[in-house]
């Protein structure tokens, strides 16, 4: 009797705890999240992902996919409103994360990242989790990383026995060796477009010793920051193609993508339009090599261009950081990485799977340009595009050849009062 | 004999060349109009590669892939019906107020009503966006076809007021009082003898508030979502981080355009009566 009373006490327990099993399986069923999304790569590679994870925890996904623009004035004015149903959107923590943040608008995601360890925050790159920090509050956690390189032409390079330029000096050398205007062929092409131009333009800054400012002070006058300002006009006057005051990322790389330039400076992210033989003639001709070095040394950006937050006004802020935990986790990650979206993640950089769709070339710059580099490529403010405005008058009258000196001190002048209004 | 013959001649070479001057001239004004619509078909049927390309290339074998793809993978169909259905509502809705609006305005001279409307169309569309928002969430309406056709209501319906106000002025209140005197009541005499006459005014104002809203981004932007997306919205589908689309983005806009082209050059006949009847009166 005792003994079949101790077996029915072990069958209920089991029974029991296999019904909590079930339970635990989809420990959000009925939830609903609305996730706000940007069209980008990392969107396109989690989508078909997204199931699995409906499936798991039972939490239903509503997924928005938006152009960048777009999106941003659809967070301002759902977030300004005070009554957004949002939970979790994708955002860009250099141009977005001062002023959300300023207004309250994420959820502060370290508690939630310190309670559950699965997230693993050490195997973040610590400068991309800088990034996402302001103010001691981790507004987001970062999904995609971009450093900025040289793209050039392996087989020109080869045929002319020059090696890959990894000064300035070199770098100007070799644009000068290749221009070629009569025959339409430029020696470098980079953006020029007064506020497109400031990000690219940043690392030249960085490596010339120069930065927009220091502890608060604009420094955009001084002289190595001049100098930045100077070469890169110079570069881009003579060596580079017509019409250059026009160009941002569209314009510029299709012209070396069409094979009318030996040389193009820009995020790392454009490496896939180049392999891509429907966008692009030159595939396989395409070398990658790490920025060149100035006198302050090789200082490219190396940042994180987007992110993924938790709405402040979400109502299911536990269901929220499951997913953002799943769509940032080592797995995901992983497979993102294999679909061209470079990540922040060591683990994913480590694994050959990870790094099977880049060209070998690539991954060694990647990694190069991680160290040295610098965590932002556009002024650090609230006011980003008015100060990308300022410091791109600087960079429009370096490409027409004017005052420099003249330019450089009235928009140190203007950044100072962007800085000053912040405090 | 020769001297007419050669005054005849001479005559008709001089018509030839003003005739061929004339179509010089319009050639030269209407160029400018349409080159971006050529660019735009051109572009929509070449790869991308050969879009951007500089410069331009000129014969080139057409794809259709990017007219297949915006079927088939960014499912425009349905932002198709959706604009549809907005555009048609907004519209329809906007008629059924804005006539009889238009006709008591003409009819009683309600001027400070018509200013009233008139503000409600001076504001820019922003300013309501926030508000209507907040509005519509709390409503849980963000993301279905009546708030959009509400939202787009906000520019039809004055417009066809302001259009049909003076339409009915133009006609003489004889009429009415004679289909009255025949039994018809106020509301008969509307619907069986003004709308009749007024007819291209209604069909310019219904033209023109139907293209504002099959074209209207602002407000889709932010009232739409996954399930009432309309088309303005659903073209940047093709632009992406780091990579634009162009063909499948011309193709979408050659989608976009083509029923507002067909529209307007069936009806214009009507638009350019509707924009001036009235504008002249006994």
């Amino acid at each position: 009797m005792k003994r079949l009373l101790t077996a029915l006490m072990v069958i209920t327990i089991l029974v029991a705890m296999s019904f909590s099993v079930l339970a635990a399986e989809q420990p959000f069923k009925g939830t609903t999240l609305r996730i706000v999304l940007s069209n980008h790569p990392w969107t396109d590679a989690i989508r078909p992902l997204l199931s699995e994870f409906e499936e798991a925890t039972g939490i239903r996904l509503q997924v928005e996919s938006l152009f960048e623009d777009q999106l941003s004035q659809k967070l301002l004015v759902e977030f300004a409103s005070g009554t957004s149903t949002i939970d979790v959107f994708m955002q860009r923590p250099l141009q977005e994360a001062k002023q959300f943040q300023e207004n309250g608008w994420y959820t502060d995601l370290r508690p939630f990242a310190e309670a559950d360890q699965d997230i693993d925050l050490d195997d973040f790159f610590p400068s991309a989790l800088l990034a996402e920090t302001v103010e001691g509050v981790l507004t987001g956690i970062p999904i995609v990383t971009e450093q900025e390189i040289i793209y050039y032409r392996k087989d020109l390079f080869e045929q002319a026995g020059i090696s890959v330029p990894t000064t300035m000096e070199e770098f100007e050398a070799a644009a000068a060796h290749f221009h070629d205007p009569e025959n339409s062929f430029f020696g470098f092409v980079s953006r020029g477009q007064r506020a497109a131009a400031v990000t690219q333009f940043s690392s030249f800054l960085y490596s010339f010793g120069g930065n927009f400012d220091v502890d608060g002070v604009a420094t955009l006058n001084t002289p190595e920051s001049i100098e930045a300002f100077t070469y890169y006009g110079d570069m881009l006057r003579n060596y580079g193609p017509p019409g250059v005051l026009n160009m941002s990322w569209p314009q510029a790389l299709a012209i070396f993508a069409q094979g009318n330039a030996a040389m193009y400076t820009d995020a790392s992210v454009f490496y896939s339009n180049m392999l891509d033989p429907e966008q692009s003639d030159v595939g396989e001709l395409v070398g990658f090599a790490q920025f060149p070095a100035g006198r302050a040394g090789s200082r490219p950006y190396s940042v994180v261009s987007w992110g993924i937050s938790m709405a402040q006004t979400s109502k299911n802020k536990e269901a929220a950081w499951e997913f953002i935990k799943w769509a940032t986790g080592k797995e995901i990650t992983l497979a993102a990485q294999a679909g061209q979206v470079p990540s922040a993640r060591t683990s994913a950089w480590e694994n050959p799977e990870g790094v099977k769709s880049f060209p070998a070339q690539l991954v060694e710059v990647i990694m190069a340009s991680s160290e040295g580099s610098m965590p932002y490529d556009r002024p650090n403010v609230i006011g980003v595009g008015e100060a990308r405005d300022v410091v791109g008058t600087v960079i429009v009258t370096a490409i027409e050849g004017g005052d420099v000196a003249a330019a450089a001190n009235k928009a140190n002048r203007d950044y100072q009062a962007i800085l000053d209004r912040e405090k | 004999m020769s001297d007419t013959m050669v005054t005849s001649n001479r005559s008709r070479r001089k018509k030839q060349l003003r005739n061929l001057g004339y179509w010089v001239v319009v050639a030269l004004i209407i160029l400018p109009f349409l080159f971006p619509l050529i660019w735009m078909l051109l572009s929509s049927l070449k790869v991308q590669a050969d879009i951007t390309r500089v410069p331009p290339v000129w014969s080139f074998t057409p794809t259709t892939q990017h007219y297949r793809a915006v079927f088939a993978e960014h499912d425009f169909a349905h932002y198709i019906f959706n604009s549809g259905v907005i555009a048609l509502g907004s519209t329809a809705f906007s008629l059924l107020l804005g006539l009889p609006a238009a006709y008591s305005i003409a009819r009683f001279q309600q001027t400070k009503f018509s200013l009233g409307i008139l503000v409600a169309r001076i504001a820019p569309g922003i300013t309501f966006l926030i508000p209507w928002f907040m509005l519509f969430s709390r409503l849980r309406m963000v993301d279905t076809y009546t708030s959009m056709i509400l939202a787009h209501m906000l520019v039809g319906l004055p417009f066809i007021v302001w259009v049909m106000t003076p339409f009915f002025e133009g006609i003489p209140v004889e009429l009415e009082q004679a289909a009255m005197i025949d039994g018809a009541s106020q509301a008969g005499a509307f619907f069986r003898v003004l709308l009749p006459l007024t007819g291209p005014g209604v069909i310019t104002s219904s033209i023109l508030a139907f293209v504002f809203s099959w074209n209207n981004f602002m407000f889709g932007v932010v009232l739409t979502g996954a399930r009432t997306k309309t088309l303005p919205v659903a073209v940047f589908n093709f632009m992406a981080y780091s990579e634009i689309n162009w063909g499948g983005l011309m193709a979408a806009a050659v989608i976009i355009t083509a029923p507002v082209i067909v529209i307007a050059l069936i009806a214009q006949k009507y638009i350019i009566q509707g924009l001036t009847a009235g504008a002249v009166k006994e």
